[in-house]
């Protein structure tokens, strides 16, 4: 009787220990879905890449300008076209009109892309492929998203921070925890990133590289008056002696400086040199082009005349004695000369002033602006035989060693301990490509003149610049009032029940 | 402790027999006391009816063959609180089964079926004929134990076995009967429908009239109408056959029971195309005493079924053909296989003839299962310590042939050869579980304790291939010969063969594997406290965010009539509180989804580079909890003739996967971060009492209320779901999937009242359209304007039924209803796409036609506009109804040199009222929209059995 109740037992046993089956619980289920993307691949990973700078690089027409017209830079055009545009540049905001709810959620979109692509990035390291190398991928995207994030944030203050594609984990930032939140983001992505200039890249030619991440944390830094950090961040761009400032200030903006050696992070556009189709891709340009030209190129497009440098700043270039910058910064019509000389003070202009460009386009009358941006024109004997459309084949630049000598130069100028040489050194670098004297003992004010002087039109600096300086009179011109509670754009109403769910 | 439960289940079965009204085999020998120990089948074990401290019922045998069905769950509907059945008329299709409410916004919350502790998903392979009983298992504290497959309810089934020292009974059971379509939806007619035309101000829809007469000639009674009155539900519903054998033979000897049987099953559609139902089964059971510790046993059950499935497209396109189309135009002999009417030559868009859908359809399934389940159970110590290994098999094996044969009405709506097509799908499922359990007993003094623990493994594999392709043109492809339905008749270029298809979750092979340990504990003190838990820690490969999860469960109950101070109420019977809680998972749905990467371009220095951009949406889904409270009383009264049972429960699912919007970019993902809320109460009474020798009787009756709430959507204030124009959403404090739309107010009868209305301003308005209740007072009917308008699902069913016996004779009547719910009349709806199209007569006879004629639907004109055409509570129809489930008369003939022999005649849902005119059949699933669904027919049975 006990040897059987052994039996018994010892079957039992055996019984329990075959059901032990949790091994089969880290089995895959059979074709699991999720894997069907090969992760094993260098190029695949390189794909993934090349995904997040599509999308970084997907430019709607509307987004930089709405940004930029807040400034006294520019000024809206389009006369009654898109009057929210142009109620937006006097101040008067309007939460439902769709340019703020398109620059959000486009924006959003692209970063929510490229945090994906970042996740996706990371099972291509338990795929096998070189860690450093997905170290530096991610990296990369990191400083795109970060970008995003910067000027969203300048625009709207307190902004949805989104480091995960898990739409439960998003949270509203404050401005300074998003800037401070960029800072670290760069620190962090720095030591994956190539040691060169982006047109050094042979992988990805004028891909973001170590300077891209220091200009952008230097951006997130002086937004944060944290001078000093800006004075490092951008002493070490300096001090790396890898850039310089292209010699032709208006050849920059044009064919002739697609990848030169002073751009830190542009967007690459192309027409591949093909005269049509070809999978080209093109910026919009003409939405900022005059409206009505007679170009040396017969055929070749206008522009919708919807960006106008404004009044106050081409008096202020006059007024300086600028030459080549207002020459290259501005396109002006007859009709804007002449609104020019009215102003006792300007009744007569430089010879050069006039309404056919460098490159001998004509810009004719149009009823919506009366200038047109030089910088975001392309003359039409550079464009690509056969092409059209107005700026074909030009890249659109986002920061260059210019801005990053007048940051260094502000930095210093506002206290920081100089670690990359004077400021008046950096001051005159830029005024020497631009043909102006040097100066000495440059002053902050004088710096901020500068940077006006040359980084005007491009991407809203101005306008940043002066919101964060508190100088509501700079920006109260030509019968706008402006004060600081209108420093940043209402939420988009598409947007604000999302928002507030976040809160 | 094998021979112990049979013994009592032998108890049972005469219990219940003895009670139930029915002239069966009465045996009068069990002594009374005895019949009240019903022994019910709990999660892997058994335990006494008495000592439960959940919600469980069990419905029978003979209540089971009353219905005339080839799916044996259609036989539960009404018989059990708290279980919702939705049936459905096409043959072979499993009725839907919800225990309690739907739990989920995926899956199809059906239940688990534990066929002799096998699970399955559907019960297809089983004949009513082959199941002893029915054990519901309705709250989270008696289904916990089973685990994450459980999270829908459970039904235990038991199929029929045989009896130790028994001599050997054969069998035969046999019914012959018809179906019938009822509550058929009436269409207008010509009539109805030429006068609606001819008001609706529609050019076009007049000139189709006015062709129709051009082209099938005058009627001679209605000068104004062509001579064609077509009744599009009469040509295509029909009378069709059922019928059912069933064999068996049981019995024992002293060391084996065994049970063997078979059934053959055929049905045919009511729908007028090859639409049926065809299956055998053959069983085999069998319990073996190997000697005085250890008892084996088991069964195999092998099914084969033939089903050719209804082409669903064909019902909306009967209900908008119109009248003055006729199916068969002879004069257009452009038309082929056969003659069809066409609809646009009398210039509507389509050809409208819903025969052209029906005849070149073929949709054959042969089903093929065999599930079989053999145990060891051993007596480690006698009566006190038991070890008993089960393993369990299923495979089942589907192959399908869908065909879409060539016609020609007219160029745009034809089949050429080359576009005629086969598509073959063979699929494959193997299931098996492997459990053991170790159980443990123990009386001693006022204690009695059960302790069981156990293990299960299980391997769950799914694949399937498809083949698919055109014919050739010239190919020897034959409609009428099914010889030449063959792959080789098919162009070759047109073939593909696939076995995996991402994009396609019918096409994605799964293997998914289960550990589980299990444990219950149940513990009664002098026979009147009783507590109880299991638990249960399950882990499985489908989701990698969570491999292991523990179900707690446990309960206690009370019997009050056993405490001193009632010894004296005599009129109590028993009088048991009980309470449970319980937490279920449920696996059923959906896993994270594949992110899909996409092609695209980038430029750099001049040159296009290839790169991958992925999905952005961000699928973490875990499994599903559902926490369940259960309160419940159990009581018998005046010797045990009253019984009652209540129960109130509240079911929250937990972390409900609901579709995330996004707050940036614009995919939406699936995440646990919903809530949903289920609660109700359920009463079932029953009455039984003899009058005299001769006569018998019983009543029953219970009701369900079941209130379903979405109760969080992570902050989200709604989540639109159905379609654009006849929305429904997902919104907190509202029932899954509510309608959500404009608010009717009547129908302005005259230029006045339009001009009065400030509403109307701008819009066009005419007498004849509809008045929208501006509930924000702004002078607009706009989105601000619109509210719930109801629930789909049903918040309550009830189920009655009574029985009685006079001699050899025995009767019995069971009526089912529910309601509660709203259901969108999709098909009338139909009209804010393509109004050329025939109407429900309702429409047709009530439109508004003048000041005073109506003050609840349009008119002519308006049923046009825009205007009348938005969601509202026009479209919605009232889903109560009540249905006369079953009526069956019997005659039981005994005598003494004749074999037991028993007549029945059925009548299976015989009549329904419904308190919509509008809809052919009520039950029409979850999400209330009625696209004419398979009308559920009544069924007329002649039944007959014989017992050697």
């Amino acid at each position: 009787m006990k040897r059987l109740i052994y039996i018994k037992f010892l079957l039992l046993a055996g019984a329990l220990v075959f059901t032990s089956c949790d091994r089969k619980l880290d089995e895959k289920m059979e074709m699991d879905a999720s894997d069907s993307f090969d992760y094993t691949s260098p190029e695949g990973a390189k794909g993934a890449l090349i995904g997040a700078y599509t999308s970084f690089s997907d430019m709607g027409w509307e987004q930089i300008p709405l940004l930029s017209v807040l400034g006294d830079d520019v000024n809206a055009g389009g006369l009654g076209d898109q009057a929210a545009y142009a109620d937006t540049d006097k101040y008067v905001y309007d939460n439902n009109f769709w340019m703020y709810n398109s620059l959000w959620s486009v924006w959003y979109e692209h970063i929510l892309q490229i945090t994906v692509q970042i996740d996706q990035l990371e099972k291509f390291k338990a795929g096998g492929v070189n860690p450093q190398l997905i170290d530096q991928y991610q990296a990369e995207c990191k400083v795109m998203s970060a970008f995003l994030h910067l000027e969203i944030s300048k625009v709207w203050g307190k902004v949805i921070l989104v480091e995960t594609p898990d739409q439960t984990q998003l949270k509203l930032q404050s401005k300074d925890e998003m800037m401070q939140w960029i800072s670290s983001q760069m620190d962090a992505a720095i030591p994956y990133l190539p040691d060169m200039r982006p047109n050094q890249r042979t992988d990805i030619r004028g891909g973001i590289t170590k300077y891209t991440a220091l200009a952008i944390k230097a951006m997130a830094n002086l937004e944060l008056k944290n001078y000093q950090a800006v004075a490092d961040a951008t002493g070490a761009i300096i001090n790396s002696g890898k850039f310089n400032l292209y010699s032709d200030f208006n050849n920059l903006f044009k064919i002739p400086g697609k990848l030169a050696d002073e751009n830190l992070l542009e967007i690459q556009y192309s027409d591949l040199g093909v005269s049509s189709g070809g999978n080209s891709k093109n910026h919009l340009w003409a939405f900022y082009g005059p409206q009505g030209w007679t170009p040396k190129v017969a055929g070749a497009g206008d522009g919708w005349g919807f960006y106008e440098p404004s009044m106050k700043y081409i008096k202020f270039m006059l007024a300086r004695g600028e030459h080549k910058r207002l020459q290259t910064s501005v396109l002006f019509t007859n009709r804007g000369i002449t609104e020019i000389k009215k102003d006792p003070a300007f009744a007569t202009l430089p010879s050069w002033v006039s309404n056919t460009t460098i490159e001998g386009d004509v810009i004719n009358d149009y009823t919506r602006a009366m200038f047109a941006s030089g910088k975001h024109y392309l003359p039409s004997e550079q464009l690509t035989p056969g092409r059209k459309d107005y700026g074909s084949n030009k890249n659109y630049i986002v920061t260059r060693y210019a801005e990053i000598l007048l940051m260094y130069a502000e930095a210093v100028t506002r206290g920081a301990s100089p670690s990359a040489g004077t400021a008046d050194n950096a001051v005159n670098l830029v005024r020497n490509r631009a043909g102006m004297s040097p100066l000495s003992g440059v002053t902050a004010d004088q710096v901020m003149d500068e940077k006006y002087a040359e980084l005007g039109m491009e991407w809203g600096i101005r306008y940043f610049d002066m919101v964060r300086l508190g100088n509501t009179a700079a920006l109260s011109y030509d019968g706008r009032t402006f004060t600081m509670e209108k420093q940043f754009l209402p939420y988009p109403l598409a947007q604000l029940d999302k928002i507030h769910s976040l809160e | 402790m094998k021979n112990k439960t049979l013994k009592v289940s032998c108890l049972i079965a005469a219990f219940y027999f003895g009670n139930s009204a029915m002239a069966q085999s009465v045996n009068d020998t069990v002594p009374k006391e005895q019949k009240i120990e019903e022994v019910v089948l709990i999660g892997y074990g058994t335990a006494k009816k008495v000592d439960l401290t959940s919600a469980i019922s069990t419905v029978k045998a003979a209540d089971i063959v009353k219905t005339p069905t080839g799916q044996a769950a259609q036989s539960l509907q009404g018989k059990v609180a708290g279980v919702q059945i939705s049936s459905f008329g096409s043959p072979g299709e499993a009725p839907k089964v919800t225990i309690r409410g739907i739990k989920s916004l995926q899956g199809d919350s059906q239940p688990l079926y534990v066929v002799d502790g096998l699970f399955v998903d559907n019960i297809d392979f089983l004949n009513s004929n082959d199941i002893q009983d029915f054990t519901v298992l309705k709250d989270a504290s008696a289904s916990a134990i089973y685990g994450v497959k459980a999270a829908n309810g459970v039904i235990v089934i038991t199929t029929k076995g045989g009896s130790y020292n028994k001599k050997p009974k054969l069998t035969y059971d046999t019914y012959y009967g018809v179906q019938m379509a009822n509550n058929v939806l009436k269409m207008a007619n010509a009539e109805q429908f030429v006068n609606f035309v001819n008001e609706s101000g529609s050019a076009s829809e007049i000139a189709s009239v006015n062709a129709a007469i051009q082209r099938f000639g005058r009627s001679r009674t209605n000068p104004n109408l062509p001579d064609v009155n077509t009744d599009w539900y009469k040509e295509t519903l029909r009378l069709a056959n059922i019928q059912n054998h069933s064999l068996s033979i049981d019995g024992g000897s002293e060391k084996v029971a065994y049970s063997l049987g078979g059934n053959f099953f055929t049905q045919n559609g009511i729908l007028k195309m090859k639409n049926s139902y065809e299956r055998f089964n053959i069983r085999a059971k069998i319990d073996a005493k190997a000697n005085n510790w250890l008892t084996v046993g088991g069964f195999i059950n092998y099914s084969r079924s033939e089903r050719y499935d209804d082409e669903a497209s064909a019902w909306s396109q009967i209900y908008y053909a119109v009248p003055i189309l006729p199916k068969y135009d002879y004069a257009y002999t452009d038309a082929s296989p056969y003659p069809y009417g066409d609809a646009q030559q009398l210039g509507y868009r389509d050809h409208q003839n819903p025969f052209a859908t029906l005849d070149n359809a073929d949709r054959l399934t042969v089903g093929r299962r065999i599930t079989f389940n053999t145990y060891a159970e051993a007596a480690l110590l006698p009566k006190e310590l038991t070890f008993k290994s089960a393993l369990s098999y299923s495979s089942q094996n589907d192959r399908e042939r869908n065909m879409s044969l060539p016609y020609y009405v007219r160029d745009a709506f034809s089949r050429t050869l080359e576009q005629s097509s086969m598509e073959r799908n063979t699929t494959l499922y193997e299931n098996y579980v492997w459990d053991n359990t170790l159980t443990w007993n123990k009386s001693f003094g006022k204690h009695d304790i059960t302790l069981m623990g156990g293990t299960s493994f299980a391997d769950e594999w799914f694949n399937k291939e498809r083949i698919k392709g055109n014919f050739y043109a010239g190919s020897p492809f034959n409609r009428y010969d099914e010889t030449t339905w063959y792959i080789a008749n098919l162009n070759p270029e047109t073939i593909t063969v696939s076995d995996y298809d991402k994009n396609d979750v019918a096409l994605q092979p799964k293997r998914y594997y289960r550990t589980s340990y299990f444990g219950r504990l149940s513990y009664k003190f002098d026979d009147k406290y009783i507590v109880y838990g299991t638990i249960r820690n399950e882990g499985s490969n489908k989701f990698p965010y969570e491999k292991t999860i523990n179900l707690p469960a446990f309960g206690a109950s009370w019997i009050v009539s056993k405490e001193s101070f009632m010894k004296d109420i005599s009129w109590i019977n028993l009088l048991k509180l009980r309470g449970g809680w319980g937490r279920l998972a449920n696996d059923g749905i959906n896993a994270n989804r594949a992110s899909v990467p996409a092609s695209v371009y980038g430029i750099f220095e001049d040159q296009l580079y290839t790169g991958y951009v992925f999905s952005t949406f961000l699928d973490k889904v875990k499994r599903e909890f559902t926490e369940e409270t259960n309160i419940g009383l159990s009581s018998e009264f005046l010797n045990r003739k009253l019984t009652l049972e209540a129960d109130y429960f509240i079911k929250d699912t937990k972390n409900l996967v609901i579709p995330v919007l996004p707050i940036v970019g614009t995919a939406v993902s699936y995440t646990n971060v919903g809530s949903m809320r289920n609660k109700g109460y359920e009463i079932s009474m029953g009455w039984r009492d003899k009058v005299g020798e001769n006569w018998g009787y019983y009543i029953n009756g219970n009701f369900s209320h079941i209130k379903n709430e979405i109760t969080d959507l992570f902050k989200q204030p709604f989540i639109n779901r159905g379609e654009p124009e006849f929305q429904q959403r997902l919104a907190v404090g509202q029932p899954i999937d509510v309608f959500y739309g404009w608010v009717l107010d009547g129908v302005y009868q005259n230029d006045a009242e339009v001009a009065a209305d400030p509403t109307t301003q701008g819009n066009n308005i005419k007498p004849g359209y509809f008045r929208f209740k501006d509930l924000n007072g702004d002078g607009k009917i706009d989105a601000d304007d619109r509210v719930y308008l109801g629930s789909p699902v049903p918040t309550y069913y009830f189920g009655a039924s009574f029985g009685a016996n006079f001699k050899n004779w025995d009767l019995s009547v069971a009526i089912y209803g529910q309601g509660g719910n709203k259901i969108l009349a999709r098909n009338r709806g139909e009209v804010i796409k393509t109004p050329g199209r025939n109407i429900d007569a309702e429409v047709a006879i009530n439109r508004w036609h003048g000041e005073g004629t109506t003050n609840e639907f349009p008119s002519s004109e308006g049923y046009r506009q825009l205007w009348n055409q938005r969601m509202s509570d026009f479209w919605l129809e009232d889903g109560d109804f009540v249905r006369i489930q079953n009526i069956q008369l019997g005659y039981t003939l005994k005598a003494d040199n004749l074999p037991e022999m028993r007549f029945s005649v059925t009548a299976d849902r015989p009549f329904t009222w419904s308190k919509s005119k509008n809809l052919m059949n009520p039950e029409v699933g979850p999400n209330g929209v009625d696209t004419t669904t398979y009308p559920t027919p009544s069924v007329f049975t002649f039944g007959y059995s014989i017992k050697f």
